[in-house]
């Protein structure tokens, strides 16, 4: 599905529970427009995954996701032969030699998620997550892959994208990624969202909240993020914080609710100390006010 | 605009974002241009992000390129770049630091004796940095190189064949098997290969550590050469990112850069809040994780004694394990008595001196055999 529009795509993205703020749509729309690979970057539980869930079911396209992780190879990650299979199969032939070619043949293949994103007949969107976390050589075998949007194969040959996919990718920067890579990349950082939008997107994001709860939890998780924490809440964070008040039946904040129910909130033993000892009361006040 | 005129505007553009220091290549102007056609040309908002995403790569550029930005489309007041060259109070530190390596000549008559049945170079490894004549330090500088050649190691979880591995060898077993009509006869194997584990060193530039300090950030663009996973950051009253400074292969091109790029350097030391900006803007990348962090410092701390302890806690928690070197302790007398040292003392895994390259070698040796910390 294309958009003509940053608007149009917004609009699709907001369909589905998404609510992008105008860097990101732009972001995005220019990534299906100019069909290059988008890499966001941003803290933890901004929605950096969630954006290309959200694209895939804004455009009715699938969404095929690789993680990533340290030691993740070609194997894992484009392509594997079935050895098993082949093996059983120059077995079956019994006399006769097996052809090389019929070894190395289509029904041998087997595809990882990146092969699969590639070969696929139906739109697409390719979610390459936290990229950073696969070694540095991981990167160089993606480089193919997102400037030419083929797979070389060295028993087959190249398989060329017969339509491309829209690929995002997410990092949390903790290293530098290669310059061959980012020059493939468009690229975004997302950041916290503002207080309108985190209410907004709490809202649509926690079914039948409270008007005022979602306000203020929002105000409340906003303030957390103004104090020196080791790690300030995501709006993640925030959406389950409010699901979980929710679901207590809170219509509103309270220092003793808000107490028992931070460990959602605040990941970090010494975070939690640091609120809950020193201005758990005044925070609330804040939030309530408004 | 006609096309030629908007081409003409966002080529300048380039060039304006490349002096702020941004790699603007014509892939990405291209990548721009084609963007711009893509959106509302009139809206100020639409323009900013089809430009932002284009043409910026990493975090530290978004600033930059928000004042080219305001600069460049808004006419607004033009600020200073921010990659300004070497300003002249900064020069005349550099002199200095340069100067006071070159300082004092060594007195001690004794040298000449003990060195009798050593080797000129065995007899440089065991002499104080702050006691090296330049030219002394010139032949220290090439040893450094060698010395900083070991890193700490870890296993990865990539495979690759080997002969005594403890994996089939699928790939390739298949393959000989064409031969043998299925029989694997010739059986490979493969097991995990060793990487560099992650290397991150703060190193203190603050004035108490002035006779050191350069010896020891030469010893870190050696470092920095050995390969990839070292960051190297500088800190006084502040915390600067020195990797990239360092990268320069030639090493005193290398210390210019990263002394100009060093605001603080020989001013007081606040290692608490140095080490707290590391933790909240590193630590929280996750830099530390599962790496040795080598913090060089003598410990001196003037204000903010109490973050030391609970940052340094932080910091060892997520780190494999944590090495301090001192240059004082090069002093047999030196006693940890400063309130910094401490404080870190016991998140510390391994104390070791680092007055001159003998006690360089150790490091060395310490970071190639390190284990992960047991006690917290």
């Amino acid at each position: 599905m294309r958009f003509s529009t940053i608007d149009e795509l917004q609009e699709a993205l907001r369909a589905t529970s998404y609510l992008p703020d105008a860097g990101l749509s732009t972001a995005l729309f220019l990534a299906l427009t100019l069909e290059k690979p988008l890499l966001l970057e941003g803290e933890a539980g901004v929605g950096k995954t969630e954006a290309a869930k959200s694209l895939a079911r804004a455009t009715g396209a699938r969404l095929i996701r690789l993680q990533c992780y340290e030691g993740l190879d070609v194997a894992h990650a484009v392509y594997e032969w079935n050895y098993a299979r082949q093996l059983l199969h120059i077995r079956a032939a019994q006399e006769g030699t097996v052809d090389e070619g019929e070894l190395y043949g289509p029904e041998f293949l087997i595809r990882r998620p990146l092969l699969e994103a590639i070969e696929s007949d139906d739109p697409v969107v390719l979610l390459i997550d936290e990229i950073d976390r696969a070694d540095d050589e991981f990167e160089a075998f993606l480089l193919e892959i997102l400037s030419d949007f083929q797979i070389t194969i060295p028993e087959i040959g190249t398989v060329a994208a017969r339509r491309k996919p829209a690929v995002i990718l997410t990092s949390n920067r903790t290293r530098e990624l290669h310059d061959a890579l980012k020059r493939r990349c468009l690229f975004h950082w997302i950041g916290h969202p503002t207080l309108e939008r985190e209410i907004e997107i709490v809202t649509l994001r926690v079914p039948g909240v409270p008007e005022r709860l979602a306000a203020e939890a929002a105000r409340f998780v906003q303030g957390l993020r103004g104090l020196d924490l080791a790690k300030p809440p995501g709006v993640a964070e925030t959406i389950d914080w409010t699901q979980a008040l929710a679901a207590l039946g809170q219509r509103e904040l309270d220092a003793q609710v808000v107490e028992s129910t931070l460990g959602s909130v605040l990941k970090y033993h010494e975070d939690f100390e640091l609120v809950r000892d020193s201005d758990l009361v005044a925070l609330v006040a804040e939030a309530r006010v408004g | 605009m006609s096309a030629n005129a908007l081409t003409q505007h966002v080529v300048t553009f380039g060039r304006v974002l490349r002096e702020a220091g941004l790699e603007v290549g014509p892939a990405r102007l291209t990548d721009a241009l084609r963007a711009l056609d893509a959106v509302d040309l009139t809206s100020r908002e639409e323009v900013y992000w089809a430009l932002r995403t284009t043409l910026v790569t990493r975090w530290e550029e978004l600033e930059p390129f928000d004042r080219a930005f305001a600069a460049w489309f808004l006419r607004a007041p033009v600020r200073p770049p921010l990659r300004v060259a070497v300003s002249a109070p900064r020069q005349a530190e550099l002199a200095r630091a340069r100067r006071s390596d070159a300082g004092q000549l060594p007195e001690e008559s004794g040298d000449g004796e003990v060195s009798l049945g050593w080797s000129a170079d065995e007899w440089l490894r065991g002499k104080d940095f702050a006691s090296m004549t330049p030219e002394e330090f010139a032949r220290a500088r090439k040893l450094m190189a060698e010395v900083a050649r070991s890193r700490p190691r870890r296993r990865s979880r990539r495979l690759r064949s080997h002969a005594r591995g403890r994996e089939l060898h699928l790939r390739r077993l298949a393959r000989s098997c064409l031969g043998t009509g299925g029989d694997p006869i010739d059986l490979r194997f493969r097991r995990r290969i060793e990487r560099p584990r992650k290397l991150v060193v703060l190193c203190d530039v603050s004035g108490s550590m002035e006779a050191y300090s350069r010896a020891l950030l030469l010893f870190l663009h050696a470092l920095v050469a050995s390969g990839r996973g070292v960051e190297v950051f500088a800190f006084g009253t502040r915390l600067t990112r020195l990797t990239s400074e360092l990268r320069t292969r030639d090493p005193e091109q290398a210390l210019e850069r990263a002394a100009a790029s060093v605001v603080d350097w020989a001013s007081g030391t606040r290692i608490g809040d140095s080490l707290k900006a590391f933790n909240d803007v590193w630590g929280r990348r996750a830099l530390s994780r599962g790496a040795v962090i080598v913090i060089v410092s003598d410990g001196w701390e003037r204000q903010g004694q109490a973050l030391v302890g609970p940052e340094m806690a932080r910091l060892a928690r997520a780190a494999y394990a944590v090495v301090w070197v001192n240059p004082l302790k090069g002093n047999p007398e030196y006693q940890p008595l400063a309130g910094g040292m401490r404080a870190a003392l016991p998140y510390v895994d391994r104390f070791i001196a680092g007055h001159n390259l003998a006690s360089l070698e150790q490091l060395s040796s310490v970071l190639a055999g390190i284990e992960r910390r047991h006690a917290a």
